[in-house]
Formats: C-alpha cells, sequence, structure tokens
C-alpha cells in the first residue's frame, strides 16, 4: 500500500529534496492532508546507519522515560503526574519516531527490493539474451560443419582422369588456361566436359537401339520365309526319289535308317553308327569313283520299330496292363499251380528276351563271298550277341571234313585269342541266372547268337573284371577303337575259312593243292601220296597215344578244330594228327606224326622224326608262301610228304635182311647223317634242289 | 607268340651241358643255338623256388645247333656249326655277353661247313681237340689258337672223343663204327677197333655208328649201334656186353659203376660186370648227355644231370631218383 501510495504521489511532489532531518518529525504528523510528501524519496535522502543510531537512542529514551516513569510511578506523588505525562508524551513521540523509522525501514526495504527484483530482471534479461545467443551461435556452427562437409554429387562421378580430360576435351571446354590454376574451375570444366560426353554417348545409344529394331523386324521377316520354305523342300525330295534311285544314290533310304535308327538301344545304335561311318570311311579311302557307300560295308537294320516303341509305353497303359494281368494270373494260378517249371521257363524266356530291332552287317569279300551278321541286344542282360552267316558267289559243295569251317556256330569263334563266346561277358548276369536257374549261355547261343567280347566292344559296351560298374554304358570311342581292327579280322577270317574250304576239297580227293608260287618250296618230284584226310572229334584226338605232348602244353582246346592226314608210300604209312587254331592262319596248324614202316616210330623213340615235326611245326613260316599265307596247311602237307620220302629213302640199309632196298634213294642229298642224333637231310635248298641239314 | 613259344619248347633238342670252374652253374646248349646258364646252387638250395629252376640267362650263341661243350678254368668252350667259341665264365651272366673268341678249324670241303660233334680238352697240352662232320680230329692249341693237327683215318663223321690220360692217346668213335687210337705226339693212329665186326656186340638194325666213347686208361666202354660194351684196350676184346638194346649216347665212368643213357627215358647204372643195376627214368623221352659235377669248389652242388630231347635238364641228387628238373 505503501508502494501504491508512492507511486501516485512521485510525479507531483517536487519538495522534498533538501529538507532536513528535524523536519521530518513534524511532517510525518500533516502528511495525510494532501500534501504530496514522498517518504521514499527521504529514504534516499537519509542515512540508514544514523537512523540506525537514531532507533538505538529512541529505543534508549524509552527505556530511560519507562524507567523514570517507572520509578515515579512507584514514588508516588503529585508533580510526579506531571512529571509522568510529560513523560508520556515523550515516549509517545519516541513511539512515533520509531513507527516511522519502521516505515522508512520497510520503505527502505521495499525499495531494496525493487531494486533488487529490477536488477535481477535485467540479468535475467540479459542472461536470456546471451543463452539465444549462445544458441544462435551453436546451431551457426552446426550449420558450417555441416556446410563444409557437403559433398555434392558432383565428386560420385567418376570423371575421366586429368591427362585424358586435357587432351581429349575440346579447348573451350577445357580452358586450359583458365582451369589449370584454379581448382574449382578446373572441377567445373571436367563436369562440364562429363556432361558433353554423356549427351553424345546418350545419342549413340538411341540411335543403336533404333537400329536394333530394325534388324529384329528384318530378321522375323526371313525366319517367315524360311519357315514357308521347308514344305517346298519335302515335296522336293518326295519328286527326287526316283531320281535318286536311278543314281544310286540312296540319300533317303539312309535317311529312315537314321529315323529307325533312333529307336535302338544304345548298344546298337553305337554299333549302327560306328559301322557306318566305317563304311563310309573306307569308301572315301579308294575314292577314285564318285562317293557313294562302300560296297564292301552295308548296315541296315532289321526288327519291327513299333515293337520297339511300344517298350516304352507311358504309365497308365502299364497300369491297365497290370490289372489285367491280375485278373490273368487269378485265373492261371488255377490252372498252373502244378507246373512250376513253366513258369521258370517264362522267367527264363523273359531274361533272354532280345530287343525287336537287330542291325544287320554285310561285310563283303573279295571274291564275292558276303559275311552275314546280324547283331541283336538280350535288354535284361545288357550284352549283345550275334550270329553269322557266310554266303559265297557260287554254290559251295562242302567237303565232309570242312563241315565245320563255315558253320555258323564257328566260324567266328576265337577271332580274338580265347573269346569263345560261349560264356556271357557280363559278371553281373551270374546273379540273374541263379535267380531263373539257367547254368550258362552256352546252351541258348545256337538260339541267341554268340556273345563274343568283340561284339561287346564294337557296341561300346565294356565289362571291366575288376571293378563291376553297375551301369555299363554304351561308349563310342570303345568301339571306334576296335572297329578297323575286328572288321579285318572278320575278313582275314572268312577269306582263310573259304581258302580251307576249298583246299579241304582237293585233300579229300588225296590231292595236296600247292599254288604255283609255292612250287618252289617242294622239289619236282613227291612220291608220297596223302590218302586220307577226315576231321577228328576232339576226345578221339586227346586219346591218340602219340599226341600227349601238344595236349599236356595245352595246345589242344575244344575250340579248335582237328584232323587226321594219312600219308603213305609203299608199305610206309604216316598218320599226322593235325590241330587246326581258329586263328589260322596267323596261328599255324600243329602236327604230329606216328610212322608206321618197320614199327611203330613216334617222337618218342624216334629223333627223325621229332625233326619232321619239327621242320613242319616250328618251321612253318618259309611255308607260309605270299600274303594271306593261306596256303600254310597244304604247304605243310606238301612237306610232310617230302619228309616222308627223304625219310624213308636215307634210311640206312640193314645187312642182315635180304634184298635191296624198298626205297631206293633219289633225292640228292650231301650227307646222310649229321650231329649226335643222326639227323637225316630235311631240309630243301632250293633252286640247287638238294637236301641239307638246318 | 605263345604258341609259337610252345612249339618251340616243344622241339627243344639240348645237345651239351657242362659245369662251371666253380661247380654253381650249369651251361646248356640245345638245337636252336641257345645256351642256358642254370644256377645250381639256387635250384638246389632249400628255398629254391620255381623261377630257380628256369636259366638265370638265355643267349643266342651260335647260328646252328650247339653239340657240344667244355670248360677250362676260366672259360666255357662251345661249339656247334662249324667252328669254336670261347665264352669268359666271369662274364658269361651279364646281359649281352660277347664271345670271347671263334676259331674255325681248316676245312676241305666249302659246300656244307660240318659240324663239331665233340670237344676234348688235353691239359698237358693245353690244346683242345675238335671233331666232328669232317672225320678229322683237329687239335687247337689253347695259348695261340692255331690249328697244329689234323688227324685222318675216319671214314665217315666223328661222334665222340676220349682222352686216354695216361699215354696220351685219345680215342675217336665215328659213324664209320670204328674206335680209333691216336697218340698225339706222333699224330698217328695207333689202334682201331671195329666194333661191328665183332659178333657179340653188333646189332646190325641200329646201325653200326659208335656213338658214345669212355675210357678208364686200360678200359674202355663203347656203345651206339652196336651194343654197349666193355673193352679191354691191349687185347682189342669186349669183355662184357651189356644188355641194352636201345642205342646209347653217352656213357661215363663213375666211381665202379658206369653210367649210360640214349634212346628211351631212363638213365642206367650197370655194374663192371655187366649187371643192370638201376634204371631211373628222367623226364625227356630220349637222353642225349650226362654230366657230373665232381668240381671240388662246390661240394653242395654235387649232381648228375641229365638231358636230351625235351626242354628240360632232369637233376639227381640221389642216383636213385630224379629229383626236380631245370628247364629252357
Amino acid at each position: 500500500m505503501s508502494s501504491e501510495s508512492s507511486k501516485k504521489r512521485k510525479p507531483k511532489v517536487i519538495r522534498s529534496d533538501g529538507a532536513p532531518a528535524e523536519g521530518k518529525r513534524n511532517r510525518s504528523d500533516t502528511e495525510q492532508e494532501g500534501k504530496y510528501y514522498s517518504e521514499e524519496a527521504e529514504v534516499d535522502r537519509r542515512d540508514p546507519g544514523r537512523d540506525y543510531e537514531l532507533y538505538k537512542y529512541t529505543c534508549q529514551e524509552l527505556q530511560r522515560l519507562m524507567a523514570e516513569i517507572q520509578d515515579l510511578k512507584s514514588r508516588g506523588g503529585k508533580d510526579a503526574a506531571v512529571e509522568i505525562e510529560d513523560r508520556r508524551i515523550q515516549s509517545c513521540v519516541h513511539f512515533m519516531i520509531l513507527k516511522k523509522l519502521n516505515r522508512l525501514a520497510h520503505i527502505r526495504l521495499k525499495k531494496g527490493r525493487d531494486q533488487t527484483h529490477e536488477a535481477k530482471q535485467k540479468v535475467d534479461a540479459y542472461h536470456l539474451q546471451l543463452q539465444n545467443l549462445l544458441y544462435e551461435v551453436m546451431h551457426l556452427q552446426k550449420e558450417i560443419t555441416k556446410c563444409l562437409e557437403f559433398k555434392s554429387k558432383h565428386e560420385e562421378i567418376d570423371l575421366v582422369s586429368l591427362e585424358e580430360f586435357y587432351k581429349e576435351a575440346p579447348p573451350d571446354i577445357s580452358k586450359a588456361e583458365v582451369t589449370m590454376g584454379d581448382p574449382h574451375q578446373q572441377t567445373l570444366a571436367r563436369l562440364d566436359w562429363e556432361l558433353e560426353q554423356r549427351k553424345r554417348l546418350a545419342e549413340k545409344y538411341r540411335e543403336c537401339l533404333s537400329n536394333k529394331e530394325k534388324i529384329l523386324k528384318e530378321i522375323e521377316v526371313k525366319k517367315e520365309y524360311l519357315s514357308s520354305l521347308q514344305p517346298r523342300l519335302n515335296s522336293i525330295m518326295q519328286a527326287s526319289l526316283p531320281v535318286q534311285e536311278y543314281l544310286f544314290m540312296p540319300f533317303d533310304q539312309a535317311h529312315k535308317q537314321y529315323e529307325t535308327a533312333r529307336h535302338l538301344p544304345p548298344p546298337l545304335y553305337v554299333l549302327f553308327v560306328q559301322t557306318t561311318a566305317y563304311g563310309q570311311a573306307c569308301a572315301h579311302m579308294k575314292s577314285s569313283q564318285p562317293p557313294r557307300q562302300d560296297k564292301t560295308l552295308s548296315v541296315a537294320i532289321e526288327g519291327s520299330v513299333d515293337e520297339a516303341k511300344a517298350l516304352f509305353k507311358p504309365p497308365e497303359d502299364s497300369q491297365d496292363d497290370e490289372s489285367d494281368s491280375d485278373a490273368e494270373e487269378e485265373q492261371t494260378t488255377k490252372r498252373r499251380r502244378p507246373t512250376l517249371g513253366v513258369q521258370l521257363d517264362d522267367k527264363r524266356k523273359e531274361m533272354l528276351k532280345r530287343h525287336p530291332l537287330s542291325v544287320m552287317l554285310d561285310l563283303k569279300c573279295k571274291d564275292d563271298s558276303v559275311l552275314h551278321l546280324t547283331f541283336y541286344y538280350l535288354m535284361n542282360l545288357n550284352i549283345m550277341t550275334v550270329k553269322a552267316k557266310v554266303t559265297t558267289a557260287t554254290e559251295l559243295i562242302t567237303p565232309i571234313s570242312a563241315g565245320d569251317l563255315l558253320s555258323p556256330d564257328s566260324v567266328l569263334s576265337c577271332l580274338y585269342p580265347g573269346d569263345h563266346g560261349k560264356k556271357t561277358p557280363n559278371p553281373a548276369n551270374q546273379y540273374q541266372f541263379d535267380k531263373v536257374g539257367i547254368l550258362t549261355l552256352r546252351d541258348y547261343v545256337l538260339d541267341l547268337g554268340h556273345p563274343y567280347l568283340w561284339v561287346q566292344k564294337l557296341g561300346g559296351l565294356h565289362f571291366p573284371k575288376e571293378q563291376p560298374q553297375h551301369t555299363v554304358i554304351a561308349d563310342h570311342s570303345l568301339s571306334a577303337s576296335h572297329m578297323e581292327t575286328t572288321m579285318k579280322l572278320l575278313k582275314t577270317r572268312v577269306q582263310s575259312r573259304l581258302a580251307l574250304h576249298k583246299q579241304f576239297a582237293s585233300l579229300e580227293h588225296g590231292i595236296v593243292p600247292v599254288t604255283s608260287d609255292c612250287q618252289y618250296l617242294f622239289p619236282a618230284k613227291v612220291v608220297s601220296r596223302l590218302v586220307k584226310w577226315v576231321s577228328i572229334a576232339h576226345e578221339d584226338y586227346t586219346e591218340l597215344h602219340f599226341t600227349k605232348d601238344i595236349v599236356e602244353a595245352g595246345l589242344a582246346g575244344d575250340t579248335n578244330l582237328y584232323y587226321m592226314a594219312l600219308v603213305e608210300r609203299g608199305t610206309a604209312k604216316l598218320q599226322a594228327a593235325v590241330v587246326l587254331n581258329p586263328g589260322y592262319s596267323s596261328i599255324p596248324p600243329v602236327f604230329q606224326l606216328c610212322l608206321n614202316w618197320k614199327g611203330e616210330k613216334t617222337n618218342n623213340n624216334d629223333d627223325n622224326i621229332r625233326a619232321m615235326e619239327s621242320e613242319v611245326n616250328v618251321c612253318y613260316k618259309e611255308l607260309c608262301g605270299p600274303r594271306p599265307s593261306h596256303q600254310l596247311l597244304t604247304n605243310q602237307l606238301q612237306r610232310l610228304c617230302v619228309l616222308l620220302d627223304v625219310y624213308l629213302e636215307t634210311e640206312s640199309h640193314d645187312d642182315s635182311v635180304e634184298g635191296p632196298k624198298e626205297f631206293p634213294q633219289e633225292k640228292m642229298c650231301l650227307r646222310l647223317f649229321r650231329g649226335p642224333s643222326r639227323m637225316k637231310p630235311f631240309k630243301y635248298n632250293h633252286p640247287q634242289g638238294f637236301f641239307s641239314h638246318r | 607268340m605263345e604258341v609259337f613259344q610252345a612249339l618251340q619248347r616243344l622241339h627243344m633238342i639240348i645237345f651239351s651241358q657242362n659245369v662251371s670252374p666253380c661247380g654253381k652253374f650249369l651251361a646248356a646248349g640245345n638245337n636252336y643255338g641257345q645256351i642256358a646258364i642254370f644256377s645250381l646252387s639256387a635250384a638246389l638250395s632249400s628255398e629254391a623256388k620255381e623261377e630257380s629252376k628256369k636259366p638265370m640267362v638265355t643267349f643266342q650263341a651260335h647260328d646252328g645247333p650247339v653239340y657240344s661243350m667244355v670248360s677250362t678254368d676260366r672259360h666255357l668252350l662251345s661249339a656247334g656249326d662249324g667252328e669254336v667259341k670261347a665264352w669268359l665264365w666271369a662274364e658269361i651272366l651279364k646281359k649281352g655277353c660277347k664271345e670271347l673268341w671263334r676259331r674255325q678249324p681248316p676245312y676241305r670241303t666249302s659246300l656244307e661247313v660240318p659240324e663239331i660233334n665233340a670237344l676234348l680238352l688235353v691239359p698237358k697240352e693245353n690244346s683242345l681237340i675238335l671233331a666232328g662232320g669232317d672225320c678229322q680230329l683237329h687239335t687247337m692249341d689253347l695259348e695261340t689258337g692255331t690249328f697244329t693237327r689234323a688227324l685222318w683215318g675216319h671214314t665217315d663223321y666223328i661222334h665222340c672223343l676220349a682222352l686216354r690220360e695216361r699215354s696220351p692217346e685219345v680215342l675217336s668213335g665215328g659213324e664209320d663204327g670204328a674206335v680209333r687210337l691216336w697218340d698225339l705226339r706222333t699224330a698217328k693212329e695207333v689202334q682201331t677197333i671195329e666194333v661191328y665186326k665183332h659178333e657179340e656186340c653188333s646189332r646190325p638194325h641200329n646201325g653200326r655208328w659208335i656213338g658214345c666213347l669212355a675210357t678208364d686208361s686200360d678200359w674202355m666202354v663203347c656203345g651206339g649201334g652196336p651194343a654197349l660194351t666193355l673193352w679191354h684196350l691191349r687185347s682189342s676184346t669186349p669183355t662184357t656186353i651189356f644188355p641194352m638194346r636201345a642205342p646209347q649216347k653217352h656213357v661215363t665212368f663213375y666211381q665202379d659203376l658206369i653210367l649210360s643213357a640214349g634212346q628211351g627215358r631212363c638213365v642206367n647204372q650197370w655194374q663192371l660186370s655187366g649187371e643192370l643195376k638201376a634204371q631211373v627214368p628222367g623226364s625227356s623221352p630220349g637222353l642225349l648227355s650226362l654230366s657230373l659235377n665232381q668240381q671240388p669248389a662246390a661240394p653242395e652242388c654235387k649232381v648228375l644231370t641229365a638231358a636230351g630231347n625235351s626242354c628240360r635238364v632232369d637233376v639227381f641228387t640221389n642216383l636213385g631218383y630224379r629229383a626236380f628238373s631245370l628247364s629252357f
């Protein structure tokens, strides 16, 4: 309230400056009458220290007065009342002073507070300003750092290197003189150049795109054209068929064959491909004629393609089959229960089933005889078999002893040494056989064909003995590597067999057919004659008493052919047992001799018989004759006759026996005996025509 | 090719054998001109395997058959088709062994080269005597290699030779049926025994040829076409005739026995009285040579080996049975 009042009075009152201190007491009584009396100003004038002293004095005075009053009161008296009254008035005055002082103190206090408050407010305002400014500073600093860290996008662009830039950019962009010094300008220039380049490239890209569109359209057009061509070509092919036949260029036929070939099982396919390729290669090598398929080797596929396709029926058909077969089985078990054997038989037939397609190969030899080979594939056993047949240009009259030579069963036996084709080459088959009770494939080869090893190789099937594989797949390279040798061997085999065939016909009539180019091996006159030539069985051969050595040496197996020849002169009879290896004529026939003349002489008891055998068996290379040495057997037989002549004529005369020698010596010999074993001169020397020792 | 090799082996004839000076090796020569050296010590040892019965080395020595072989203390001399070759025993086991020298005696005929059927060493003279197809005995000095003498006399080729130590004389038996004695110092024929003329021993159906000879100074045993007979040399009379029908190709004195072999599988052991003590079968159908390993350096290899019309050499460790066979 005081502050309000002082505020009201402040602007009106001017008189307060310079008023003395004692005047104050008086004015305090008259203050209320409208005189503007500013105690605030008084407060400013008065010294607070003095006021304090005054306060203390006043309090002391009061205390004194009070004490006096006290005294007076206590003493009592009349003047006391006046003194007391006096003192009371003084003390009232003192009380008034005190009140004033109190008011002044309050005002001072209020002023002080106001000043403080003001100052505080000012300070607060400054403080706020400071804070604001500080915040702003911080903000600005942040902004500055942000600005400083700013990475402009232009730095992410890979600009070309400086050297390149200066080299490539046109001078109005690169402005070398300006930019060299100023990195900012330089960067700007580079960016400019970059932009320039990009624009150019974008231009190019657009051009290329449009080109590509054009070309694609062209391609489309051409494709359309070509696809419309196909049906026309087909019609041309059809039309050209008669021309092809006329010119012997069966392209269409070959094409059809290839179509069929797609249905062949893999080994037969490999065989087909390789043999066709080989046939064509051979034709090319003999190309003095226009290229046509080599007539000496022709390949064809036989069999039913539909059946082959039927092997790979889709599943729903087979389900039908199953249900059908179930119904059938119910019926059949009632009928078939007692006959397990028939079921087993069926299983066997199933196991040995052949693929419906087969490959036919015709090998033509020089003398117009043909070897027909038919190759089959046994599906469950994964092996191939072959059936062979030899046909000749002219009808052959088979001599009795030559029965086995060209028989389909044995004509291809042991084409490679040891490959007799009676056992299955696939070791896994044994387990399959055990299940259905087949002992060996030998029983079925007549029907199924022979599973020779070379047949497997031609079909690309390889059954390694050491590590049996789970699935053996057909391999073209295996087939190709064996093709040439096998074909050559087949041809030589057929030719040598045919040659033997002819020779046997002659031998059975007692004539040893010696060709003119082998005549030099023998003297002009040969007296001993071949009287018999028969074939004998393997068991008969092994039972002969003079063949034990050959049997022990393992040269008389059951794949060989055995013959007996009889050479006679006078009373002397020479039996010769011959082992003919299927690999004739690269493997020579082996002769074992037994002479019946003045006792029985064999290689056990007569060194000269041994020598004769050695002449024929060991020295066979001289008797081979011109390649392909089909004359070996006949030359050996002729030599045998010559040897018998020499033996008989050079036998020393027994003085104790009467009469002339049975065989006069007609052969010219230098010496009759030589060496510790007293050998006869069995070696014939051409052209001098005399006999000597080896 | 296997068949060809099998045939060669089947028709092989081993003509001659000889033991090395150390006694541990046996050389065998066959009709193809090859010589094989077998290790007797390896084959006889207790760890012998199948490979020990095969030759240690086989080489082609001659073009023709190797009909006879002898050994000096360092060399092996082999002879066959007309020439004699020498090989060093020390080098012979090495591969590609070449002959040390080869000599051919001066032959009269040139149409056919005569074979040399027999070789004989004369240690006192250090010379070698060769005899064979040209019906002469040639003497060759081993030091110089020159041919010093040629002894004529046989009318047909000579099969075998034997040395009579004491005199010294050489006996030769030939196809003409005669056994001739030659004195080396005078180079003349001293004595002739025509065996076939004696009725007790002649066997005309076999012929008259003398295939084998052995001598023990006063005594001589010979066989071949005629029967195997024991002769007393000074009196030229046959004392014992051994009852063997088959012609014998090799005979030798051994201790108090006579061993003979020839046509037929067996090695025959005879007492001097003419009794057959034992007949031990071998593995070849006919035998051509016997060899007794009596070298002092290898007493453990003291064996009798027999070879003939096969590729096998039978080894008899004990004269009673055949122990095993070495084979080419």
